[in-house]
Formats: C-alpha cells, sequence, structure tokens
C-alpha cells in the first residue's frame, strides 16, 4: 500500500517537543513526530499513553503547554493563527460520531460548507449527496442520525469531515464504539480513502487496517512515542520490550 | 445517543404529564371544571358574578400584559446569563454568577418593593415598567439557571465536533449547542413561566391594576369576598392552564428529530 501512494516530503504536520499535562499526569512528554502529505500514519499503544491527547493537540482540541504544532505551514499556538480556519482543513473523526441529533444526514454534512464557506444550499446538497454515495449511505440522505446503526452513523461522521475538504483526516478510535460486523464498513471506508490520498492520522486497535494502509506505525506508551517504523518493520520485528509486550497482548 | 434529559427546576410539573388517558388527564379535568364554572356562574348568578368578571376584565388584560412582557424580557436575560454562566471568560462568569446570587438571595416581593420604590421613585419610572422590570430581573437570573443547566447537559462531544469543522464558539452554541438545549431547557422554562405567571399577583400590592388587585379592589366596594376571590382563583387557573398547553405543545414540536 505504501508503495502506490508514495508520501512526498513536504512536512504538512510537524509537532516538535510536545508536552501536556493534567495536572500531576503527563499525558504526553516530549513527544516529537511528522507527517507528510499523503501520509498515512497510524497510531497505536496502550490505553492511556496519550494517542488522543496528541491527535487532539493537532487540531488544538487540546493545547499543548510546551512545543510547537505547525500544521500547513502555521504554528497552530501563535496569536497569529486563525485556528478555525486551520481546523477547516484538518477533519476529525470521534470514536462516539457526534453527529448533530437535531439535523438530518444531509444536514449534518451541509451545515458547516454553507455556513463556513458560504456554499449555497443547491450545491451543499450536491456535494454532500456525493458524499454519502461515496460512504455508501445515500438513502438514508433525510433521516435523523438516532435512526442509524453505529456503522452508519460513523460513516456520515467521516463524510461530514469530508464535506470541508479537508487536507488531513484524523481518526480517534473510529470503530472502538462499534459492534464487531459493523467495523468492516468503516475500516472500507477509511482504506477508499487512503487508496485516494487522503494524509491520515488513525488511532485504532485494527491492526489489519494498520498492515494494509499505514505508512508508519506509531506506538506509543506513558505520554511518549517509545518506538515507530513501517508496518514490516514494526510487526515482524519490532525493536522495544514494551512494544513487544503490547503487540503480543493485542494479536 | 440522544435520549431526553430532564433537568429538574424546583417546582413539580406543571406540564401535564404524559400518560394519555384520553379525556380522563388532570390538564383537560380542570380546564372544564373552570371554564364551565365561570359559565355557569355568569349565566345562573349574572348579578355578582357578570359584574365581577367585566370589573375584572382590564385586571386580566395587565396581568397578560406583565406576564408576556416579563416572560420574554426574562428569556432574553436568561439566555445572556446562562451563556455568561457557561462562558470561559473569567470576568464575565463572574458578573453572571454574582447577579444570579444576588437575586436569589432576595424575594422576589422585596424586589419588587426595592425597584419599585426605591428605583421607580427615583428614576420616575411608571409603575406598571417597574413592575415587569422587577420581575424580568428576578425571573431572568432563575432562568439563567435553566439555561445554564441545558448547555451543560450537552454532550462535550458536540462542542468538539463543531469546532473541528471549523466553528468559532459563538456559531457551536448558535447552531449546534443551543437549537439541542431547548429540547431539555423547555419543561423546566415552562415551569418558569407557569411560576412567574402566579407571581405577577405580588405586583397587586404595587399600585400596578392587575387581576388581584382588581380583585381586592372590587370586594372592598362591595364586600362580596367570597364571589370575588372565586373568580380570581378561577381565571388565574385558566390563564395558567392555557399556558401550560402552549408550552407542552411546544415542547412536542422541539422534539421531533428524536420521535423520527
Ligand atoms: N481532559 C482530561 N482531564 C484529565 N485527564 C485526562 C484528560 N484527557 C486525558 N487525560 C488523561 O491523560 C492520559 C492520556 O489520555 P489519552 O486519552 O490521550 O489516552 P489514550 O492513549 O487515548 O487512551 P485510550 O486508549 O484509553 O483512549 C490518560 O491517563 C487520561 O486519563
Ligand atoms: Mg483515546
Amino acid at each position: 500500500m505504501s508503495a502506490t501512494s508514495a508520501p512526498s516530503t513536504l512536512p504538512i504536520v510537524d509537532i516538535r517537543h510536545v508536552s501536556k499535562s493534567f495536572g500531576a499526569l503527563k499525558a504526553l512528554n516530549n513527544v516529537s513526530m511528522s507527517m507528510s502529505l499523503g501520509e498515512k500514519v497510524v497510531i497505536i499503544g496502550p490505553s492511556g499513553s496519550g494517542k488522543s491527547t496528541l491527535l487532539r493537540s493537532i487540531n488544538k482540541l487540546e493545547t499543548v503547554d510546551s512545543g510547537t504544532i505547525i500544521v500547513d505551514g502555521l504554528d497552530i499556538n501563535a496569536p497569529a493563527t486563525d485556528i478555525n480556519k486551520l481546523r477547516m482543513e484538518l477533519g476529525m473523526v470521534f470514536q462516539s460520531f457526534n453527529l448533530f441529533p437535531h439535523k438530518t444526514v444531509l444536514e449534518n454534512l451541509t451545515l458547516a460548507p454553507m455556513k463556513l464557506k458560504g456554499m449555497s444550499r443547491a450545491e451543499a446538497d450536491e456535494m454532500g449527496l456525493k458524499l454519502l454515495d461515496k460512504v455508501g449511505i445515500m438513502e438514508k440522505a433525510h433521516v435523523y442520525p438516532s435512526k442509524l446503526s453505529g456503522g452508519q452513523q460513523q460513516r456520515v461522521a467521516i463524510a461530514r469531515a469530508l464535506a470541508m475538504s479537508p487536507k488531513i483526516m484524523l481518526f480517534d478510535e473510529p470503530t472502538r464504539a462499534l459492534d464487531p460486523e459493523m467495523i468492516g464498513e468503516v475500516l472500507d471506508v477509511m482504506v477508499t480513502l487512503a487508496r485516494e490520498g487522503m494524509t491520515m492520522a488513525v488511532v485504532t486497535h485494527e491492526m489489519g487496517f494498520a498492515r494494509e494502509v499505514a505508512d508508519r506505525v506509531v506506538f506509543m506508551d506513558h505520554g511518549g512515542i517509545i518506538e515507530e517504523g513501517t508496518p514490516e518493520h514494526f510487526f515482524k520485528s519490532p525493536e522495544h520490550d514494551r512494544t513487544k509486550l503490547f503487540l503480543s497482548q493485542i494479536l | 445517543m440522544s435520549e431526553t434529559r430532564i433537568i429538574d427546576v424546583g417546582e413539580g410539573a406543571a406540564i401535564p404529564s404524559k400518560t394519555d388517558w384520553g379525556l380522563f388527564n388532570a390538564w383537560t379535568i380542570s380546564i372544564v371544571f373552570a371554564i364551565s364554572t365561570i359559565f355557569y356562574l355568569i349565566v345562573f348568578e349574572p348579578a355578582p358574578y357578570k359584574r365581577i368578571i367585566l370589573y375584572l376584565s382590564d385586571g386580566v388584560i395587565i396581568t397578560f400584559e406583565v406576564t408576556i412582557i416579563s416572560i420574554i424580557c426574562a428569556c432574553i436575560i436568561g439566555l445572556i446569563t446562562g451563556l455568561g454562566r457557561v462562558s470561559k471568560n473569567k470576568a464575565i462568569n463572574l458578573l453572571a454568577s454574582t447577579y444570579v446570587e444576588i437575586i436569589r438571595g432576595i424575594p422576589l416581593l422585596v424586589q419588587l418593593f426595592y425597584i419599585y420604590y426605591a428605583l421607580g421613585r427615583l428614576l420616575n419610572v411608571h409603575d406598571l415598567t417597574a413592575a415587569v422590570i422587577a420581575m424580568s430581573v428576578c425571573y431572568g437570573a432563575y432562568m439563567g439557571e435553566v439555561f445554564r443547566a441545558g448547555i451543560t447537559a450537552i454532550d462535550k462531544g458536540q462542542s468538539e465536533a463543531a469546532r473541528s469543522l471549523g466553528f468559532n464558539t459563538k456559531q457551536t452554541m448558535f447552531l449546534v449547542i443551543l437549537p439541542q438545549a431547548w429540547r431539555t431547557i423547555l419543561p423546566p422554562v415552562g415551569n418558569e413561566f407557569i411560576a412567574l405567571l402566579k407571581d405577577t399577583s405580588l405586583v397587586s400590592i404595587l399600585a400596578v391594576s392587575d387581576l388581584l388587585r382588581r380583585g381586592r379592589e372590587f370586594s372592598s366596594e362591595t364586600f362580596l369576598y367570597f364571589e370575588t376571590f372565586t373568580m380570581v382563583a378561577l381565571v388565574y387557573l385558566v390563564i395558567t392552564l392555557l399556558l401550560s398547553k402552549g408550552v407542552s405543545l411546544m415542547e412536542a414540536r422541539l422534539s421531533h428529530y428524536v420521535r423520527h
């Protein structure tokens, strides 16, 4: 997979020496990581290791205590940076879907493009339906999210993020809240997206997905990156004991 | 993912319960009782009762006026206060909290006297205006708490989803949070409406000729205490019941996206 979408060398996300504490707890401890355009990075690690915190600090849902994060050439924590504008380039998919329950499926997709990009309703609807078709639930366009299964909701959530035409997609354990039989339909959408060349950072425990899609696998523990490498390296010959231990538990 | 959360604020259910026993529910029985009693008395005992109701009608209008304007003002003040109470801006937050704290610490009647006599005389404010200001300022604080509770009851994931799409705090609040919060806010707000309506009777202590004051005037002239206050109570009951029905209809309309 990594051969089909060769990552260019330009870093689109550059995380440098980032630390973040919640009270006495160090959720991120001097983490550095960068991603180039088109690259797919899968982040794995035990619970509480800081995966979500790292991902969420990329679009500033968490503000880091120290270090810098550059996204698309802009320091996200610089006072001059318009974070709302920058977030339009960063699609995010949550474990708990977080669809807007008071909007129909289609409205979930069109709200942001209409309000933030000044798209007309007709344009937005057309684009929204196209995206729903892409994630395979066009027939649900006019129902409310509460009527959908978890897998369908998550596919809508992905489409909603894509509706802003982001440059980068962030996924925080998108399949963790799903019944096993629905995981595949969501992963399929993500694989398609990866094949189209989307830059993706994915926190997941789906090792099959990591093997198939990742250009790089990052293993985190206790707020730090312990080891990173290609899937081949990572699954066949991990170097650190903690990585080996984790992989032995999860595989 | 989106079941209705009920925020319990103060008084019991002013809004009829959802248990549907056809016509045999508390609301229908009460309204039929109140309206038919009024009609019966007017038709069969016009001597005192028709005179009473005609005398009271001016007061009904004043009570309506005070109620409606105060509800609107209290909602606006309440929304602003509620937003202030959830604001990350420390100064705004402190201001809103202090307002709520002070208002909740002073009895409504004392606030009425204060605004009416102290400020009203000082600034030469019209009687009715003073009454409306007092009711609005007081209920604005209570409604602020209801709004705050409704806003904070919305899952944090909703604002995170909105923010991550690029919405700013204001857009997030008005496009995503508040439209959902209405559903949880409306039942307790409805209770506040009804409490406010009933509390407008306190303005009769001032020189505002509301329903209760008109009743007191009439009865002290005619000594028909029993007849007058029977009518006053029935009229309050009808207005209150109608208002509570209005609120529950609004509530039903707003819950459309859960039932679909
Ligand atoms: N808002 C918060 N307040 C306090 N502590 C937090 C907060 N968010 C995260 N933490 C703590 O920071 C640490 C890292 O959390 P994080 O959510 O990043 O871990 P994670 O690797 O995503 O774990 P999981 O696999 O369980 O999702 C954890 O110990 C967590 O309890
Ligand atoms: Mg997590």
